[in-house]
């Protein structure tokens, strides 16, 4: 065994955002499990990443010493701290990049909003949305799942949960698909931008439009009219919600439902078997959330120095925690290359550890059961063109797929 | 057997609920857990022990 040696140990050659990680990503983390579990990557600047179960939940857990803050020095333009390696945009997610106390106020302010109850309520209307884009492909027999059904729905979902027009959804889909898999430094990023800064823009306008108007039943509304710590939420706020929820709900759910469609193609029998037994749904979502790990990995701040397996961690350190290596540890779940549909217990953690943990995860789940029941119900013989679909280049944030066309055969529609 | 949520580590996973809808709920207020009965009956105990074991946070505590 190393012993505790101050420095950084374990070097390894990490990089999330790259296009050799998008496929080596289990190999390396599997070495690094066994290997090295905590290394150290000289890329953005340097950083840790941890990739055994334990110390991942550990870290998480401890956020007192593991840091979300984001400041932003608007002189320098430089972001410091936050979740992402490398950083993101200037503004500050809300509550995914605070700390306590804030993080408890930002929290509970919007807790009620994502709690089990209120997102069963939200049912019927996704089921709503899912029967209508289906309607819109049934009788063609064609389609890609991408852009005509799992990026629509949990985008139009959401949309309504904030209070934007229903609409714009088309606008509002693509821009938060595309803001997520082009590469930083490609052309088109600088236009996904732009168009991801026009969804920010309808926020900012659509908040001010509802201080006018009586309380409504939704988010931006909610924000309008509602007081946070005994003082009114201000629109910096209420547009730091905004980015967390739209760019932490809806691709995840899209990328999540896309792999799914993908794995039941490619494993008929697991189709015939989840058709045959619905009963299956509740563990094969666990499951399915577990082994795709949409959100693939997050970031934290080290204020403290820390001793952690045989690493110190330093003040001003910066640690990647990929939940996708933490579900893939054998220590945790046997066999856990393999998808098993039934596996329970399965204390995965997809939607994260510690007090961050996903708050959108009920929505999430119904968004999925809703879209994957009625495609299976209504185009069970569907068949994915796997030539024809694309990855997203980078996957370390989220896993995903651009496109996917399938064909299946045709039906009848639903609405008249 | 008996068992509780230890409040300080519970996040609201709601796998304790999906192995045993029957003896934990999930607050309307904030997705966290708490324990319908004190004393667990015999047919949830093995219910109650995947709980425990499906917790990432190792909030389900039997005592
Ligand atoms: C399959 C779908 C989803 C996955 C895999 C996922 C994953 C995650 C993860 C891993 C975290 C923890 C981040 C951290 O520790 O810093 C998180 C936090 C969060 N998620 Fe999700 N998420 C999903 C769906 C959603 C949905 C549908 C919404 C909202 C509509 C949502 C909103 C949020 C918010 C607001 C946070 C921050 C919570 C906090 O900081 O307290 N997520 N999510
Ligand atoms: S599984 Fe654990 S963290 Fe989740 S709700 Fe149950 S007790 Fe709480």
């Amino acid at each position: 065994m190393q012993s505790k040696l101050s420095g950084k140990q374990c070097p390894i050659d990490h990089d999330h955002e790259s296009r050799a990680y998008a496929s080596s990503w289990p190999d390396q983390y599997r070495e690094m499990r066994s290997e090295c579990p905590i290394a150290w990557s000289k890329n953005h600047g340097g950083y840790w990443v941890a990739s055994r179960y334990r110390d991942i939940v550990a870290i998480a857990q401890a956020s007192d010493v593991f840091r979300s803050n984001k400041t932003y020095d608007a002189e320098n333009d430089v972001v410091k701290g936050g979740v992402l390696i490398p950083p993101g945009t200037s503004v500050r997610g809300l509550p995914i990049e605070t700390d306590r106390p804030e993080w408890d106020s930002y929290r509970s302010f919007i807790n009620r909003k994502f709690a089990p109850k209120a997102s069963e309520v939200r049912r019927e209307r996704v089921r709503h949305f899912t029967t209508e884009m289906i309607d819109r492909v049934i009788e063609t027999g064609k389609l890609d799942f991408v852009h005509d059904l799992t990026g629509p729905v949990p985008a139009m979902a959401t949309m309504e949960l904030m209070g934007l027009p229903l609409e714009e959804w088309r606008e509002h889909a693509d821009a938060m698909h595309e803001i997520v898999f082009l590469p930083k430094e490609s052309e088109e990023f600088g236009k996904a931008l732009e168009r991801f800064n026009w969804v920010y823009q309808r926020c900012a306008e659509e908040f001010r439009r509802y201080r006018e108007l009586p309380e409504e039943d939704n988010l931006l509304s909610y924000f309008a009219h509602g007081q946070i710590d005994g003082r009114p939420v201000t629109e910096e706020e209420a547009l730091g919600y905004a980015l967390n929820i739209l760019a932490g709900g809806v691709d995840t759910t899209t990328s999540l439902t896309t792999h799914t469609l993908v794995y039941l193609y490619e494993n008929p029998e697991e189709r015939e078997r989840l058709i045959a037994e619905p009963e299956l749904l509740p563990t094969a979502r666990e499951e399915l959330v577990r082994y795709f790990s949409p959100m693939h990995g997050i970031a934290r701040n080290v204020v403290e120095d820390f001793d952690i397996g045989d690493v110190k961690m330093e003040a001003g350190d910066r640690v990647f925690l990929p939940w996708s290596s933490g579900n893939r540890d054998p220590e945790i779940f046997d066999e856990p290359e393999k998808i098993d549909l039934a596996r329970f217990p399965n204390r995965h953690i997809a939607f994260g550890a510690g007090m961050h943990r996903c708050i959108g995860s009920f929505m999430a789940r119904v968004m999925f059961e809703e879209m994957l029941t009625q495609i299976l119900e209504r185009m069970p013989d569907y068949k994915v063109d796997v030539s024809a679909a694309e990855r997203y280049p980078s996957v370390g944030t989220i896993n995903g797929w651009i496109n996917m066309p399938a064909t299946f055969t045709p039906g009848k529609k639903r609405l008249v | 057997m008996r068992v509780r949520i230890k409040a300080e580590r519970c996040v609201g996973h709601a796998m304790c609920y999906l192995a045993a809808p029957e003896i934990f709920v999930l607050s309307d207020e904030d997705g966290r857990a708490s324990v319908t009965v004190d004393v667990v009956p015999e047919e949830f105990q093995e219910a109650v022990r995947q709980a425990a074991r499906s917790c990432p946070e190792e909030a389900v505590d039997i005592y």
